[in-house]
């Protein structure tokens, strides 16, 4: 009987093995720099000298310094707008492709996706080609309003000409988990409601929309945590410019550590994007512990 | 009656309408970077617009990997498809591997090492990115393919789909393949991983898209200019002096196409690999 239950923990004793090389991994690349950033955000280090003990003096200077307050509004402003702007379309793309009354459907619904698989760099390269003054898209809006903006040297255009590009890049993507939520939806619940004589607003409000909560809070949060870190775009077309109008947070933090060496401020400006995200963070994770994530 | 199916046939009409529209608006931009990449410099933002070049230029495909000394891009090309290979049988070994251990064996401490690597979705890349290039500098891996492969591969959302599969596998197989005396590992290669092909074939998919695309990385730890990788490489040939457009839509255009193969054969994996993501509704 000991001799059983010796053995059967051993057995199960294989899983340490199993789980051992994830475990180094991620301690070592992953939770060993996530406290070393908070570590890092206390010092003044430009690599060069030593690096020097300051407590909180880092942030206390960031709450000052029009650079960083400038990339926070930025962040926001970006993710806000970008977010709302690609769930909203990303469900309506959905229901339609849903509806029952197209065909040709698969076709259509993969030109909306060729975005989400094209490399970022070329979509950044491609769209800051278009919007040249006499590139497509001034000369399209031209052509449909009788005006069009400097897209990527006026400070108030910039921004959305970057948003304009990533929605469409990444639109695509959230209306796949859009429809794998609305395929979830049992039709039985429809044949009940039209039973019921609701029409197509009402089995929205009353079976759609209450039925997907789960897949809107999962594509509302995991959006606005990958859009917060988002580089490549911002990088690629106006790299933050013009007059910082475009420098979002990741920015800020890559240019002040290895263009200005400042790593200690990076590192303070770094956990303060932790810390923002933490919200968003933390409900992800309930998510997923949930069970309302994976198959 | 015979008005309600008439309405239906106006609204099924305007939803074709507006489902073109988008769906041309959505390709458009990548029809324009092929055709304007087989433009010449001086037409390529000509007005009035014209959508095919005038006179088709092959050259720009030729320039771009023979004109420009700064801009290795054979070797871009080659790091990037060797970074995002290993890459991608990295990810899967870590993800298979632990997903496996936590989903088979009831040992000590499972459910906690589980919520720790769980939790790890908590830390953005943005947030540890100044700490990690110190670490890969002191290991030494700075301009190595490791040192941009580890980092970039490490994800809990792998491990967890690989466990979410692993419960759904049946102990029976495990159990009798104990009883005919195979050791653990042997189980583990021979019967969970063939079985879990499918979940393993949207996480390559998924992985294979994430590094094939990584910038902000590459841009910090490769600084030798022939261990740049292609999306670092165009971003900083963009940003060069005059580079001109016919050249950068091409070398562009490169850059999508082994993803656009993958799709085209692998769609299915590709739907699922998001569709896993955001599930049960």
């Amino acid at each position: 009987m000991r001799k059983a239950s010796y053995s059967v923990t051993r057995l199960q004793n294989h899983g340490y093995l199993f789980i051992l090389p994830t475990l180094v991994f991620f301690t070592v690349f992953l939770i060993y720099p996530m406290i070393s950033a908070f570590r890092l955000s206390l010092l003044e280090w430009n690599v060069l000298t030593p690096a020097k003990a300051i407590g909180l003096k880092n942030f206390l200077v960031m709450s000052k310094d029009p650079r960083v307050v400038n990339s926070i509004l930025r962040t926001l402003h970006f993710s806000a707008i970008s977010v709302a702007a690609i769930n909203v379309l990303a469900f309506v793309f959905a229901l339609m492709f849903g509806s029952r009354m197209i065909r040709h459907k698969n076709f259509l619904q993969s030109l909306v996706f060729l975005p989400v698989i094209l490399s970022i760099v070329a979509v950044g390269v491609v769209w800051e080609f278009m919007y040249q003054s006499t590139g497509l898209i001034p000369i399209l809006v031209r052509g449909i309003f009788g005006a069009s903006p400097a897209w990527l040297t006026t400070t108030s255009a910039a921004p959305y000409a970057i948003i304009i590009t990533y929605v469409w890049k990444s639109v695509g993507y959230y209306m796949v988990i859009y429809i794998a939520g609305l395929m979830d939806v049992p039709t039985s619940f429809y044949e009940a409601a039209r039973m019921d004589g609701a029409g197509f607003w009402g089995q929205l409000y009353y079976i759609t929309i209450p039925n997907l909560r789960n897949t809107f809070a999962l594509g509302v949060i995991s959006c606005i945590i990958f859009t917060f870190g988002q580089f490549s775009i911002q990088y690629v077309i106006t790299k933050g410019g013009p007059a910082r109008s475009t420098e979002i947070l990741s920015l800020l933090i890559f240019r002040e550590a290895f263009e200005l060496s400042k790593f200690g401020y990076s590192a303070a400006i770094s956990v303060l994007f932790f810390l923002m995200l933490l919200v968003f963070s933390i409900f992800q994770l309930r998510l997923f512990r949930s069970g309302a994530v994976g198959d | 009656m015979s008005s309600y199916r008439s309405s239906q046939r106006v609204l099924r009409t305007l939803l074709y309408v507006v489902i073109c529209v988008l769906g041309f608006a959505f390709i458009f931009p990548f029809l324009w970077m092929i055709v304007s990449s087989f433009k010449l410099n001086r037409d390529v933002l000509a007005i009035p617009i014209q959508f095919f070049p005038p006179t088709w230029n092959w050259m720009s495909y030729v320039n771009v990997f023979t004109k420009f000394p700064d801009f290795n891009f054979p070797r871009f090309i080659l790091n990037s498809f060797i970074v995002t290979a290993v890459a991608v049988v990295f990810c899967l070994f870590l993800s298979a591997t632990a997903g496996y251990g936590f989903a088979k064996y009831k040992f000590k401490g499972n459910g906690l090492l589980f919520m720790i690597v769980l939790a790890t979705i908590m830390i953005s890349f943005e947030a540890i990115v100044v700490p990690l290039f110190i670490l890969v500098r002191r290991l030494g891996l700075q301009n190595t393919y490791w040192g941009l492969i580890i980092p970039e591969s490490l994800t809990a959302f792998g491990v967890f789909m690989m466990r979410q599969f692993f419960f759904s596998l049946p102990n029976d197989f495990i159990e009798s393949a104990r009883i005919d005396g195979a050791n653990e590992y042997a189980i583990f290669v021979r019967i969970a991983i063939p079985m879990a092909q499918t979940a393993l074939l949207a996480l390559v998919i998924f992985h294979a898209q994430w590094v094939w695309n990584l910038l902000l990385w590459p841009l910090i730890v490769m600084s030798n200019p022939d261990m740049r990788v292609l999306p670092q490489g165009i971003a900083l040939f963009k940003g060069g002096y005059n580079t001109p457009y016919p050249e950068q839509l091409a070398v562009s255009v490169v850059a999508c196409i082994p993803l656009l193969l993958l799709y085209i054969f692998l769609s299915k994996y590709f739907v699922q690999g998001i569709a896993m993501t955001g599930l049960k509704g």
